[in-house]
């Protein structure tokens, strides 16, 4: 058993309860900071921490506090991006079941860093029930002192307030996510400026995933380094919720040592492959990243070794598919996906992915050519070239399935059916 | 200055240029859709991708994002952009219908000219389009959402560059949908821009639609007449008809848009009704004979009476030629006149303003988007020059704060903040605040000229008339701002306030701003009505001249009193007397219908001619066709329209200012070309203003601000400011003003079929507190009698306008001709709410 530091507080039937959070250690941290530290302590030490973005892009949470330079305009604000829609992602709404204060905890301490005075959390309208539950528990860390004009008497003021999205997948963008905050679209929008220079209402905004922000009062509490040692890896640091979907005994949510094999993910925690099935191939870190074949069986689930093999951690949402399971209608499903999201703002995004989809459907339902795959190719890598970066990660297992998985897509073709079809 | 090299050829751009802007420079035209030099950048269509070989930034990158860097090394033709651009096209086709040839755009579509250009040709994907339901989106604009490439150009315009929100973007992914919320009218007078903007066919222009291709009309220059600003445009002809306006780029007017009255304002020039045959009392004659009948009338009344008898009444809506040659009438025959407009007090206010704006302050409409304070004191913009409201939102989207003193109910697409001031106490409101603002204890220091006339002004408590907080906050915002503005109107504001805006915006430009000077007048050549303007008569002198008999005869140029005049039945009694009625006009006016001799002139777009704007600027129109009535009125309903006949019927027009100089010797056979040039050069004799008029083998395209030549000396007197009568109070009398709608007053664009299905019903408005003291509600019938008569009209009652004002729009669909005046008085017991419910 690894050791519990995100859900050291979690329980199989009801969320823990300030004075549980407390009894952990809780609030502990903020009282530290505001008592014996500078906002550039507080930078330096996440910086060390080597903590990495979890929303997916795996940016130095560290760095990113550091891009709010010091003489920004005031307010400023901190975003927590619990707008979850990455197929396959369930880790921040287990996280705030689990353990609400905790984010309210790291949201104050981030928002002491980068010397803001409002957090504002991003919810997705499917997660009324986490939004209900920090709704309370924001009420409660108010009355605690936590929150409110003048935190434990420090004179930091910091308010946080729940803000429920319309919802869609686009408004997990961050940029797009600013827009939707303001009322508008939720079109991404390039930088420059940088949100952290002039982002919500044209203010300093730094925004991070739950799962980022949950990590930062264990730094504080028990100092960078031990919060690297908790990786099993030199280049990963602190732990990771995986959360395990698919062809497996025992789905579910995870927190384990950054670095830990995938092997182990699979057999140690989540009980094995399903009915002594065969891993085929696995999504490492949600829907927008490449198939992993079973080649890295035993690859270390770490951002930087998953970069060096060519591939992407994510958000650590691993699903799991089995040598029963055709990939390319896993693909198809993938990608039918990804033409609903499209926030139909640029050309490629929007009308690449109908357009995949239709030659995968065609492929999957014995209608496919040969030429498809080459046009496949050709449309993925055109649109890496779209306005942000979802249709790059959008189109990852459609290339991953052409590379790895060519024979299965070109079988389809040939046998003009589904061969993992009866009949 | 960057310097980079663009498929081989180096260029160097200035700071800030984008690479698709830096190529067009060089003449490579980046394929684009989504990029319009109004709206900006956005890079959503991605079909100007280019790639990046050295430099700062390398790989495929799109050129409408991208700034010109020093070293870039850029391809356009690099195979793999080729191959993306050629996909983007693609996927754009993926749902685009293929109608073409029933489609308004084909044959001016960007999406067309780029599919052919990007070599897209064979459909490849096997999929099923997604269709739209279309919306209806009124009289002007036809939708077609199928055609749409989701470039985001229509939303962007609509919302962001033009500030209305009645149409948008809808839903996600391939399924994104512009629109409006609900089928319905488009709220914005600028709408009609979205047929220019959008790249296909998704909006269309609806009047002109299945008329013709683009290559089938002769297409050429004009200028728009329906109010003072002179924007450019477009006029596309086509079987002796217009059919079409669009926008022309003007970098110091209009930029790239225009407003719906400009657009679809022409329609009078083609209109079944225009007379075009010469009448003598309303039986057709021929030129001669109508020629000889008017000279010899009115030389027998010269002789007789003497040639004061004659008086000459022009008009600001007239050509620059047309107002000359018949000042030149008057001064070569001694008859009484011109005058060109009906109301002496907007004469001489629009006299004043040009003769106060100096060159140097005149700023022009484009000018106008560069200011960071603009206070506008007696304009409603959207309703009066509308394009005027468009240059003051860009001007706030750039920062800038925008103040409006005018005591109508005023909306505008812009933040503002609105001090609604009675129209008598807006004189006082700027000379107080010039007083404050130059300071008590610097009498002789910055503005010494302003400050002389404020000294009789009475220093008793102003709060009744303003909120003297609006006022401390206009003085503070003008002193922090660096280049403030004054925008001034001249219809319902005291004659002082032409003077005061001046004079405030030289007490400006001495604290080391750089301010400006912007007025607007009524009239699309107003400017030049004012420099050639008798000021010595005016029309009710001329009236009661006809009333005491020592005016016998009548000249009325493209002018018609019965439209124009606030007093109908005197103009009647008094027309009755005339011995000799002439009139010359190119619409089915009431004033054609009375004339003794009538001659039909030619409208701008047949005759051409300069004008000159409110800032000065004049500028010429071409004729853009010449001959007869359209085709489609003749050729009894055959389509494609067609005739045979060996004449053109109704070709007999000519312009105006010729009609004018035949008149002069009773004589038709004139060459036009020598008597233009014979006009020119009396034009720039007599009002040597005119001299960079004189001709030119090409008059620029941004036409040419007149030089006044005065300095800062020539001033007109100030008159002593008054405060208003001290019984002045909101609950006393009520003053009427009758004011300019965006769509049924002016007089030539209410002869728009088109337009005339988006004017509003007439209403009459007041204040809240002023209904509620008449128990008047809003919606309710009332009568408003006046000494020359009564007028009924609906009530609507809003919170945004100054009390103890009645605001009635001078509709076409009103008679409120029975006013007496344009500004009257009146008393509470002369406005009866007649509620409906319980009238019987």
């Amino acid at each position: 058993m690894y050791p519990q530091v995100l859900f050291q507080n979690r329980k199989p039937d009801r969320i823990a309860s300030l004075e549980e959070y407390r009894a952990s250690g809780g609030y502990a941290a903020l009282a530290d900071v505001l008592k014996n530290f500078s906002y550039k302590d507080v930078r330096a030490m996440v910086l060390d921490a080597l903590l990495l973005g979890r929303g997916g892009a795996a940016f130095p949470a560290g760095r990113k506090v550091m891009t709010v330079a010091d003489d920004a305009p005031f307010p400023r604000y901190i975003v927590c991006n619990a707008d979850e829609m990455e197929p396959g992602t369930f880790k921040d709404r287990v996280l705030i079941h689990a353990d609400p204060h905790m984010l309210i905890e790291g949201m104050i301490i981030e928002g002491y860093s980068a010397r803001a005075e409002k957090g504002i959390i991003f919810m997705r309208p499917e997660y009324e029930s986490a939004a209900r539950i920090l709704h309370r528990e924001i009420e409660k860390a108010k009355a605690a002192g936590y929150l409110g004009n003048n935190i434990l008497d420090s004179g930091y003021a910091f308010d946080i307030v729940v803000h429920r999205s319309g919802g869609r997948y686009i408004c997990g963008e961050a940029t797009a996510q600013i827009n939707a905050l303001e009322g508008k679209r939720p079109n991404p929008k390039q930088p420059p400026p940088y949100a952290t220079e002039k982002g919500l209402w044209g203010q300093p905004t730094v925004t991070h995933n739950v799962e980022t922000l949950v990590c930062i009062p264990h730094i504080i509490r028990n100092g960078p380094e031990w919060f690297r040692n908790l990786a099993l890896t030199e280049t990963g640091s602190g732990t990771k919720i995986f959360c395990v979907s698919g062809k497996v005994n025992r789905p579910g949510c995870y927190e384990l040592p950054m670095g830990i094999r995938l092997s182990e993910i699979i057999e140690t925690h989540a009980g094995g492959m399903r009915g002594g099935a065969k891993f085929k191939a696995c999504l490492p870190g949600g829907a927008s990243t490449a198939f992993l074949t079973a080649e890295f069986y035993d690859i270390e689930m770490d951002f930087e070794t998953m970069k060096k093999a060519g591939h992407r951690l994510g958000t650590g949402a691993i699903m799991v598919f089995d040598h029963k399971t055709c990939l390319v209608a896993a693909t198809l499903n993938l990608t039918e996906f990804f033409a609903r999201e499209s926030c139909g703002w640029c050309t490629p995004c929007r009308e690449g992915f109908p357009y995949m989809r239709d030659l995968l459907w065609r492929i999957e339902h014995g209608q496919g050519q040969e030429e498809f795959v080459s046009t496949l190719k050709q449309m993925c890598r055109h649109l890496w070239n779209s306005y942000c970066a979802f249709a790059a990660g959008g189109v990852a297992p459609i290339e991953s399935l052409l590379t790895h998985f060519k024979d299965e897509v070109y079988a389809h073709i040939r046998e003009k059916k589904c061969p993992f079809k009866n009949g | 200055m960057p310097k980079l090299i663009i498929d081989e050829q180096e260029i160097e751009v200035p700071t800030g240029t984008k690479v698709i802007d830096a190529a067009e420079k060089l003449g490579i035209v980046i394929p684009r859709f989504c990029y319009h030099p109004a709206l900006g950048s956005v890079g959503a269509c991605r079909v100007c991708a280019v790639k990046f070989l050295q430099g700062p930034i390398k790989g495929v990158q799109m050129s409408c994002m991208i700034d010109a860097r020093d070293g870039m090394v850029v391809s356009t033709t690099d195979e793999e952009v080729v191959d993306f651009r050629k996909h983007v096209i693609e996927w754009l086709m993926l749902n685009h219908p293929h109608d073409c040839p029933v489609c308004d755009e084909g044959g001016h579509c960007l999406l067309q000219d780029l599919t052919i250009a990007g070599g897209h040709g064979i459909r490849r994907f096997q999929g099923r389009k997604r269709t739209h339901h279309d919306q209806y989106l009124g009289p002007l604009i036809q939708h077609e959402m199928n055609r749409c490439i989701q470039c985001y150009r229509c939303s962007r315009f609509y919302q962001e560059f033009a500030g209305y929100r009645d149409l948008g973007v809808m839903q996600i992914g391939s399924r994104v949908y512009f629109g409006r919320y609900k089928a319905g009218t488009l709220e914005s007078p600028f709408a009609g821009n979205l047929t220019d903007i959008c790249p296909t066919g998704v909006y269309t222009d609806k009047p002109s639609r299945f008329i013709g291709r683009r290559w089938d009309y002769e297409r050429s220059p004009s200028v728009c007449i329906n109010c003072s600003l002179g924007c450019r445009t477009v006029v596309s002809v086509r079987y002796r008809q217009i059919v079409r306006q669009e926008a022309k780029f003007s970098e110091a007017v209009n930029g790239h848009f225009i407003c719906d009255r400009g657009r679809y304002g022409f329609y009078y020039a083609g209109q079944d009704e225009r007379p075009r045959y010469p009448r003598i009392r309303g039986k057709e004659a021929s030129w001669e004979n109508s020629l000889q009948a008017a000279f010899d009338g009115m030389e027998r009344i010269s002789r007789e009476s003497g040639p004061a008898a004659v008086a000459c009444v022009g008009s600001v809506r007239s050509s620059l030629e047309t107002q000359a040659a018949l000042k030149r009438l008057c001064r070569t025959k001694g008859w009484q006149g011109p005058v060109y407009g009906m109301d002496h007090d907007i004469e001489m206010k629009v006299k004043t303003a040009v003769f106060e704006l100096d060159s140097d302050l005149a700023v022009s409409l484009r000018d106008l988007e560069n200011a960071d304070y603009i206070l506008a004191v007696g304009v409603d913009p959207v309703n009066e020059a509308p394009m005027l409201a468009m240059a003051m939102r860009q001007a706030q989207r750039k920062g800038a704060k925008v103040a409006l003193v005018d005591p109508r109910p005023i909306s505008l697409p812009l933040d503002f903040c609105h001090l609604p001031v009675a129209p008598d106490a807006m004189g006082l409101w700027l000379s107080f605040l010039l007083k404050n603002m130059v300071g008590p204890d610097t009498s002789e220091a910055p503005g010494p000229k302003a400050r002389k006339n404020l000294d009789g002004t009475v220093t008793e408590d102003l709060t009744p008339l303003w909120n003297p907080d609006q006022m401390e906050a206009v003085e503070k915002d003008f002193g922090q701002s660096l280049r403030p503005m004054i925008v001034c109107g001249t219809e319902i504001v005291p004659k002082t306030v032409p003077g005061l805006a001046a004079d405030c915006a030289r007490h400006l430009r001495s604290m080391k701003k750089a301010s400006g000077l912007f007025y607007l007048f009524t009239g699309a050549n107003a400017f030049g009505a004012a420099l050639l303007s008798d000021i010595e008569t005016s029309f009710e002198k001329i009236l009661m001249g006809i009333e005491t008999n020592t005016v016998r005869a009548l000249v009325l140029v493209e002018s018609d009193p019965y439209f124009n005049f606030p007093d109908r039945i005197r103009l009647e009694q008094a027309l009755e007397r005339l011995d000799v009625l002439v009139v010359l006009d190119y619409l089915d006016s009431r004033g054609v219908r009375a004339a003794d001799v009538f001659f039909p002139t030619m409208p701008l777009y047949e005759a051409g001619g300069f004008f000159i704007n409110q800032e000065g600027r004049a500028r010429k129109a071409h004729a853009a066709f010449r001959g007869g009535r359209p085709i489609a009125q003749i050729s009894g309903g055959s389509h494609p329209p067609r005739s045979f006949r060996d004449d053109i019927p109704g070709h007999k027009t000519k312009p105006a200012w010729l009609a004018l100089t035949e008149l002069a010797d009773g004589t038709a056979d004139h060459l036009e070309k020598e008597m233009h040039n014979k006009l020119m050069q009396w034009m720039v004799k007599a009002h040597p203003v005119f001299s960079d008029l004189s001709p030119v083998d090409v008059f620029p395209e941004t036409g040419v601000r007149l030089n006044l030549g005065q300095g800062t000396g020539a001033r007109i007197k100030r008159d002593r400011l008054a405060v208003p009568q001290s019984d002045f109070k909101p609950d006393g009398e009520l003053v009427l003003i009758t004011v300019d709608w965006t769509f049924g007053t002016e007089e030539l664009s209410v002869r728009s079929p088109y337009l005339r299905q988006m004017e509003k019903d007439p209403c009459l408005f007041l204040s809240r507190k002023d209904a509620a003291q008449m128990g008047i509600s809003d919606g309710d019938r009332v009568a408003i009698r006046s000494d020359a008569g009564t007028i009924h009209v609906h009530a609507s009652v809003v919170e945004n306008m100054a009390p103890g004002i009645l605001v009635l729009p001078r509709h076409h669909r009103l008679d409120w001709q029975h006013l007496k005046a344009l500004k009257i008085t009146l008393n509470k017991n002369q406005i009866l709410g007649m509620n409906e419910d319980t009238s019987c």
